[in-house]
């Protein structure tokens, strides 16, 4: 096998955290076989197995299709609990995994509602619902 | 391929060691050959799983079991795959054995966080999640399948009671197993009552910490010849993957590893569901126990939930499910666990498991997922 038809990855795991953390956008990619979108670091779309993928900037807009309220936290988040763990569909495509810091019961949030990415100082890629005002930055 | 039996099996109690790992698990290796009525240079592969060794500051546990035991120059490796570690060495057993390639070979899960506070045990157990995608956005185990939990709620119509019973049929379990991390059964006031770990998995429904060690051997029917026990034909040994994020998945309503390994093991086995008398499965959490029966084919999906209520899964019911006590009771040291399940069909079809006894198992399953779903061991086993 030659270099030029060895897999790439459309971005590094290391891009992907610049770009939640420092430049605003969801990186992704688009697979050209089966039409995946995702932002999962890999070589090849993790669906079909195809190697065709293209750079995809993903929606910062979707709708929530699973998550939990969890008051036992992961080690990064200690002073963040309560606070929900969301699973995105984006619009356009791709879903991405979150968190939501001002999602503190299970009252607050159901399957379907409207999210908008809001980057911040904090750890990991951050939703809020759709017309909340920004989060502090 | 040999016909290739587990013709010996140990565990100790699952809970807090005060012993390490490494001795643990040397231990009821030693106590697995015994049973088996073989010898420890019989053994020509030893296969050892310890996920979590680092929290002990040990690796290359192989050599250390086998030195242990007196057989420095058997070759050992460590076989990691997550929650499924020690069936996935199973699945190696069986290979090498089924293969030719060793004549007999040892199975050993070992695993030790007590020592460790919850924060720490929490985070070790996170490891067998996507660190980049997952764990940096605050996931937790039980956030993971509380996450599919409430997928499946959003489809299915589900009630507290529902996942409670799974819990109470699980407990009740473990009060007759002597080796259960918890031996205690619960009211569904108690579970009711439990604090939300993760929405809406509360503390009862989610399987303890614990450490212990379990190990199986496996041997060739050629080279065993008068077997000491009552040894478990291997009829199927089955793994499987999946997409590892739940984010790439096409839906979430169940485990597409477990549905890929079970009909594989079927296809093995050439048996069918109804030929399966009871089940040991991979209830880390409630809803795992109801995933697994819907995904491994024995119920209809958005039907596993209410199992337990309904009786169907309980030791006299149409389909006993984790008579053991299951990860809920018994307990889920990481890497000894799926070995364990073996030991328990093993002390069922031996006549060992008194006071919990499946009646006339003649042929049963275990299934042991990693993480959520990235990898899944499925066997079946039936007497002779």
């Amino acid at each position: 096998m030659t270099a030029s038809t060895l897999p790439r990855a459309p971005h590094t795991i290391e891009e992907w955290v610049k770009g939640y953390e420092n430049d605003g956008k969801l990186r992704g990619f688009r697979c050209r076989s089966c039409g995946l979108r995702s932002a999962t670091w890999g070589l090849a779309c993790p669906r079909c197995g195809s190697r065709d993928l293209e750079e995809a900037e993903l929606s910062d807009r979707g709708s929530v299709v699973a998550y939990t309220i969890l008051a036992v936290p992961g080690d990064e988040f200690l002073n963040e609990a309560p606070y929900a763990y969301v699973v995105v569909e984006l619009d356009g495509g791709g879903r991405v995994t979150g968190w939501m810091p001002r999602v503190r019961s299970e009252t607050e949030l159901r399957i379907g509602d409207r999210v908008r990415f809001t980057p911040s100082y904090r750890p990991g890629v951050q939703f809020a619902k759709e017309g909340e005002g920004e989060s502090p930055r | 391929m040999r016909e290739t039996w587990v013709v010996g099996a140990a565990s100790n109690r699952f809970g807090k060691m005060s012993e390490t790992g490494r001795e643990a698990g040397t231990r009821v290796a030693a106590e697995a050959i015994q049973a088996s009525g073989l010898e420890p240079k019989d053994i020509g592969y030893t296969f050892v799983s310890n996920c979590f060794g680092a929290a002990e500051r040990q690796g290359h546990v192989g050599p250390l079991v086998n030195s242990g035991l007196g057989i420095p120059d058997v070759p050992s490796c460590t076989v990691e795959s997550a929650c499924s570690s020690s069936s996935a060495a199973l699945h190696e057993a069986f290979v090498h054995v089924a293969g030719g390639f060793a004549d007999a070979a040892l199975v050993v899960g070992m695993e030790k966080l007590s020592h460790l506070d919850t924060l720490a045990a929490t985070s070790y157990f996170t490891l067998g999640a996507d660190c980049a995608y997952e764990t940096k956005n605050g996931a937790t185990f039980p956030g993971l399948y509380a996450t599919l939990a409430t997928a499946y709620r959003s489809v299915y119509r589900t009630t507290p009671e529902m996942f409670g019973a799974i819990a109470i049929k699980n407990h009740a379990n473990g009060a007759r197993n002597p080796n259960a991390h918890f031996q205690k059964e619960i009211s569904m006031e108690t579970y009711l009552g439990s604090p939300m770990i993760a929405s809406p998995l509360r503390l009862y429904d989610c399987c303890p910490f614990s450490d212990g060690a379990a190990a199986v051997v496996v041997a060739a029917k050629e080279f065993v010849k008068q077997p000491v026990t009552e040894p478990l034909v291997i009829r199927a040994s089955a793994r499987s993957g999946s997409i590892m994020d739940m984010q790439d998945r096409p839906d979430l309503l169940g485990l597409p590893a477990t549905r890929t390994a079970a009909d594989a093991a079927f296809r093995q086995a050439h048996l069918g569901r109804r030929d399966i008398d009871f089940l040991e499965v991979h209830d880390c959490f409630t809803i795992a126990e109801a995933l697994a029966l819907e995904d491994l084919g024995f119920l209809p999906k958005g039907a596993g939930a209410g199992a337990a209520l309904e009786g169907i899964t309980a030791r006299d019911g149409r389909l006993p499910v984790n008579p053991s006590g299951g990860l809920k009771a018994k307990g889920h040291p990481v890497s000894a666990t799926g070995a364990a399940q073996v030991v328990e069909i093993f002390e069922q079809m031996n006549g060992r498991a008194a006071g919990r006894e499946v009646p006339r198992a003649e042929t049963a399953l275990a299934h042991n997922v990693g993480a959520t779903g990235g990898s899944c061991s499925v066997h079946i086993f039936s007497r002779r």
